[in-house]
């Protein structure tokens, strides 16, 4: 199979959801801009129509709001898809993939922790990489993010 | 009776590896001195598979909240006397990672470390005059 991007694919992709934007980064990587309430309806369609693989997502703190980057792969093709989709910050909501994709559970709990993004309909949004202590209302890896783990106390018990 | 658990911990220390979130290449060279080409089982050095078990404790990572329950109640399960050795950089200093907001400071803050191996990650040869030199100073 020839390694990267199919037009047919990305064809069917643009008649099948008119609204998102595909852009192609490079022959193994495409980046395809979605809409945040149709996140959930076109990863159900990679996943379960087109049998591409999440290998992994990502979260930043833009200036335009968060970012999520879900990337899937087309292991067959070595080829990347990626959902790109922005969240304003004053409404952190967006539909959780976890329950038809369990390959997005952890690091949907890793963003929302260290982002603050509240996935909605997450069967289990506890924290994964902080203390037990660690306050729920503060998200390090946020840009507004200064310093506040200096005034916490080290605590020796789990 | 101490003095008996010092003779076995000089003649055969049993140790065990407690990684600290590490980034596994410390835990890598650990694994690599037990190989046949380093193979400190001839020193009667003996990775075991319980703290309760062990005479030194191969620390490795950078200490953190999350793992400073963990490294400290490993620590007490320990019989004493016991050594503490912090194999690579990362347990002499948190060097790049200090400004983390997870990062909380040097190990001998909260436990007392008798060697330090540094290296990122430390040679086989390293880690194992390190041990050396622990057992030296008993």
């Amino acid at each position: 199979m020839m390694k990267g991007y199919s037009k047919k694919i990305l064809e069917e992709i643009s008649t099948k959801f008119p609204e998102v934007s595909v852009k192609i980064h490079a022959r193994r990587r495409t980046y395809i801009r979605v809409p945040k309430d149709r996140v959930y309806d076109f990863a159900k369609y990679l996943f379960e129509e087109k049998r591409f693989r999440l290998a992994t997502a990502t979260g930043i703190d833009t200036r335009d709001g968060m970012e999520i980057l879900y990337h899937f792969s087309q292991d067959a093709a070595g080829t990347y898809y990626t959902i790109k989709t922005v969240i304003p910050k004053d409404d952190l909501k967006i539909k959780s993939l976890a329950p038809f994709l369990p390959a997005a559970n952890w690091i949907e709990r890793e963003m929302h922790e260290l982002l603050g993004i509240d996935f909605v309909g997450h069967p289990n949004l506890k924290p994964l990489l902080t203390a037990e202590t660690w306050p729920s209302c503060l998200h390090p890896l946020r840009r507004d993010y200064a310093d506040e783990h200096k005034d916490i106390k080290v605590s020796k018990k789990p | 009776m101490a003095n008996a658990k010092l003779w076995g911990l000089k003649k055969s220390p049993w140790v065990f590896h407690v990684a600290a979130a590490s980034c596994n290449n410390c835990d890598i060279e650990i694994l690599d001195i037990l190989t046949p080409r380093w193979d400190v089982e001839r020193f009667g050095i003996v990775l075991v598979g319980s703290p309760r078990h062990a005479d030194a404790l191969l620390v490795t990572g950078v200490l953190n909240r999350k793992s400073l329950p963990r490294v400290l109640r490993v620590y007490e399960q320990t019989p004493k006397p016991c050594l503490v050795i912090g194999v690579g950089s990362c347990t002499c200093h948190p060097h790049i990672f200090e400004p983390s907001y997870n990062v909380i400071g040097p190990y001998d803050k909260y436990i007392p470390v008798d060697v330090y191996i540094p290296g990122c990650p430390p040679k086989p040869e390293a880690i194992i005059m390190g041990v050396v030199k622990a057992l030296k100073r008993l």
